[in-house]
């Protein structure tokens, strides 16, 4: 079992330094010379990983002036596309406003989930980082077939994205599906990352599923640090995978976020001991009146 | 056909209120994960949105939100309050309250998931053969109040208060953090997540406390007496701002010479509103009312109390349907037949 550890792991150091350096260049001198490409050199380069990811990053006063700038990471995309989840809307395809912190997500009036992607072709490699955004308006359209919609030959997809009031949760399993040109892929290996330093490998069956399981690697120090966040404590991570085929690789990385396990910060014993105090509080009216009144039935019959 | 599989109006209520019990609770699980981001736009009704389940949220935790987020912010910070920033939650409201305007307060008696729990557990005190706690005519008047104290504390100024910044931003939603539903519907899809007592602060902490000593609290009430989270429930006076204005509503005849003596009526309400028995015409509609029907069910009388959509009669007491009805079931809920009889020590006595 330590065995098996030690070499997953070993594993998992190699790929995404295999990822980023295919062709033994670092990811800098990838960038082919597009406008695009060059503004967004060095935007942003997470210490935790080499794989590519999505940052998003929120800014703005208030809710209503909330400004969305996606930031490519480790890696030199042409642009960044937005997949709305109302298929119906010519817009809800498009390739977002590049600037200098990188491209902005315009806030669509119906809101709701956006599939946020880039690529980035060099050769005979092309990689993908992808991420999803929700702007968190109801009344939305169902996202699960903008999800299931091809955007790229190798896709790792939420089976499903955690709704509103909902999140990736440490301790928590959720599905994904890999594909590629729109087939499952079946025994793909898929890693995955953490900011707080977790590793973990994945397989898919035989429908192309394979099952993340969010490890538990939040530590008590960091309580302190959430207090600016309505005291909600999170964490990033990547999930990435890689296929060859016909001479020609892809690398494709989907990245979120994550929060503690749910019962992080609250306490089981404590609940079932207050819900316990207010059953004993309403036993008394469980007992019968000691008077020779022969019940409230018998006079309603 | 209609009347073999619902003979009686409470069998159909109680028909409704299983299939909404399903919808509110485990919707999402049947319908589609996302569901809830659509219905909640279509029918902001009254399910948890702590469940992960759940098909539907219920209005008082957008409430919340909104003042909390939207209006308190934007009173904090002295901005302009533009339509940009009220149109949310007046779409939220608003929505609501169209539904409600045509349902009324059947919301409550019919689609309300912690209502139906209450009257599931109801249901099995009368068959463990517990006894029926009341409000009498004295003491209800001391319980009423509470409910319009829920609605202005807890959903409307505390989450205003903490979006201006004069209240701890952990009051945002204080009335969720005491709701039963909260943990009756989490429960349900067996999530032990909500009745674990926040401990980050004291705030959290206290409020978790409450909520889950009143949870614990209804429970057990409810096998002994009917309703008793809905009596306090700042939906209940939500809904009662705006009854009078509802096609849907209950009637009852001017001044019918009978009703002094019955009662029956009174003693089959579930929300024990004496007022239904003594008061008529308009003043017979109540503000607690939960358009349950039991007191037209019950009324031995024909087409004394009637529920009425637009002035049309959807369901009318009469003295036949009465005889029938009693004979399943007491005014109060009591079975005629017990399924578990847990006196089993005199036999005898209970069947002489």
């Amino acid at each position: 079992m330590k065995a098996k550890t030690i070499v997953a792991g070993m594993l998992l150091l190699a790929a995404p330094a295999f990822a980023a350096t295919p062709e033994g260049k670092p990811p800098a001198d990838m960038s082919g010379g597009h406008d695009h490409a060059a503004m967004m050199q060095g935007m942003g380069k997470p210490s935790w990983t080499l794989y590519p990811t999505l940052k998003v990053r929120m800014s703005g006063e208030s809710r209503e002036n909330m400004v969305t700038t996606i930031v490519p990471q480790n890696f030199v995309p042409g642009g960044v596309m937005a997949f709305s989840n109302n298929l119906d809307d010519p817009q809800g395809r498009r390739l977002l406003q590049q600037g200098m912190g990188g491209a902005t997500l315009d806030k669509p009036a119906n809101g709701g989930f956006h599939w946020l992607s880039a690529h980035e072709n060099r050769d005979d490699r092309e990689v993908v980082a992808s991420t999803v955004h929700s702007f968190g308006e109801r009344g939305a359209k169902d996202p699960t077939a903008m999800f299931m919609q091809q955007k790229h030959d190798l896709e790792i997809i939420p089976q499903p994205f955690p709704r509103e009031h909902s999140r990736y949760r440490a301790d928590e399993d959720w599905k994904f599906l890999v594909r590629f040109n729109g087939a499952p892929l079946s025994g793909q290996k898929v890693w995955l990352e953490t900011s707080n330093g977790s590793m973990a490998e994945f397989v898919s069956d035989a429908q192309g599923v394979f099952i993340m399981h969010v490890p538990d690697d939040f530590k008590a120090e960091e309580e302190k640090a959430a207090a600016h966040n309505h005291g909600r404590r999170g964490a990033e991570f990547v999930l990435a995978t890689e296929h060859v085929d016909s001479g020609k690789s892809w690398l494709t990385a989907f990245n979120g976020s994550y929060g503690p396990n749910a019962f992080d910060q609250r306490s089981l014993a404590m609940g079932l001991g207050f819900t316990l105090l207010g059953m004993l509080g309403a036993v008394p009216l469980l007992r019968k009146p000691k008077t020779g009144k022969k019940g409230e039935e018998a006079g309603n019959a | 056909m209609l009347k073999s599989i619902f003979p009686t109006l409470g069998r159909f209520r109680f028909t409704v209120q299983i299939v909404m019990l399903f919808v509110t609770v485990y919707g999402g699980a049947l319908l589609g994960s996302y569901t809830v981001d659509r219905i909640s736009q279509a029918l902001p009704s009254l399910s948890c949105a702590y469940d992960k389940m759940t098909g539907d949220h219920c209005i008082l935790i957008v409430n919340q939100h909104q003042l909390h987020h939207r209006v308190g912010e934007a009173l904090a910070k002295a901005q302009d309050i533009t339509l940009k920033v009220f149109i949310p939650t007046l779409m939220s409201v608003g929505v609501f309250f169209m539904l409600f305007f045509f349902l009324n307060k059947a919301f409550c008696g019919w689609v309300c998931p912690l209502g139906t729990v209450q009257e599931l557990l109801y249901r099995i005190g009368r068959r463990l053969g517990r006894p029926l706690n009341r409000f009498t005519p004295a003491n209800v008047g001391r319980v009423r109040p509470v409910k319009w104290l829920m609605l202005l504390v807890l959903v409307l100024a505390l989450p205003t208060m903490a979006g201006m910044g004069i209240a701890s931003n952990e009051l945002g939603d204080p009335f969720c953090q005491v709701c039963p539903s909260r943990i009756a519907t989490t429960l349900l899809t067996a999530d032990a997540e909500q009745i674990a007592v926040r401990t980050s602060s004291s705030i959290n902490f206290f409020l978790g406390a409450l909520g889950n000593a009143m949870f614990g609290f209804v429970i057990i009430a409810a096998l002994a007496s009917r309703q008793p989270f809905c009596r306090i429930c700042p939906l209940l006076s939500w809904n009662a701002l705006f009854q009078k204005l509802s096609p849907m509503r209950l009637v009852k005849k001017e001044a019918h010479e009978k009703c002094e003596k019955c009662g029956v009526c009174e003693k089959a309400c579930p929300m024990d509103i004496h007022e239904i028995g003594a008061e008529f015409g308009k003043k017979a509609f109540h503000e607690d009312c939960t358009l349950c029907g039991r007191c037209a069910e019950y009324c031995p009388d024909d087409d004394v109390i009637q529920i009425k959509f637009f002035g049309i009669k959807l369901f009318g007491s009469s003295r036949d349907y009465y005889k029938d009805r009693v004979k399943q079931e007491s005014p109060a809920g009591m079975p005629k037949k017990r399924v578990i009889n847990i006196r089993l020590a005199k036999p005898e006595q209970e069947n002489g």
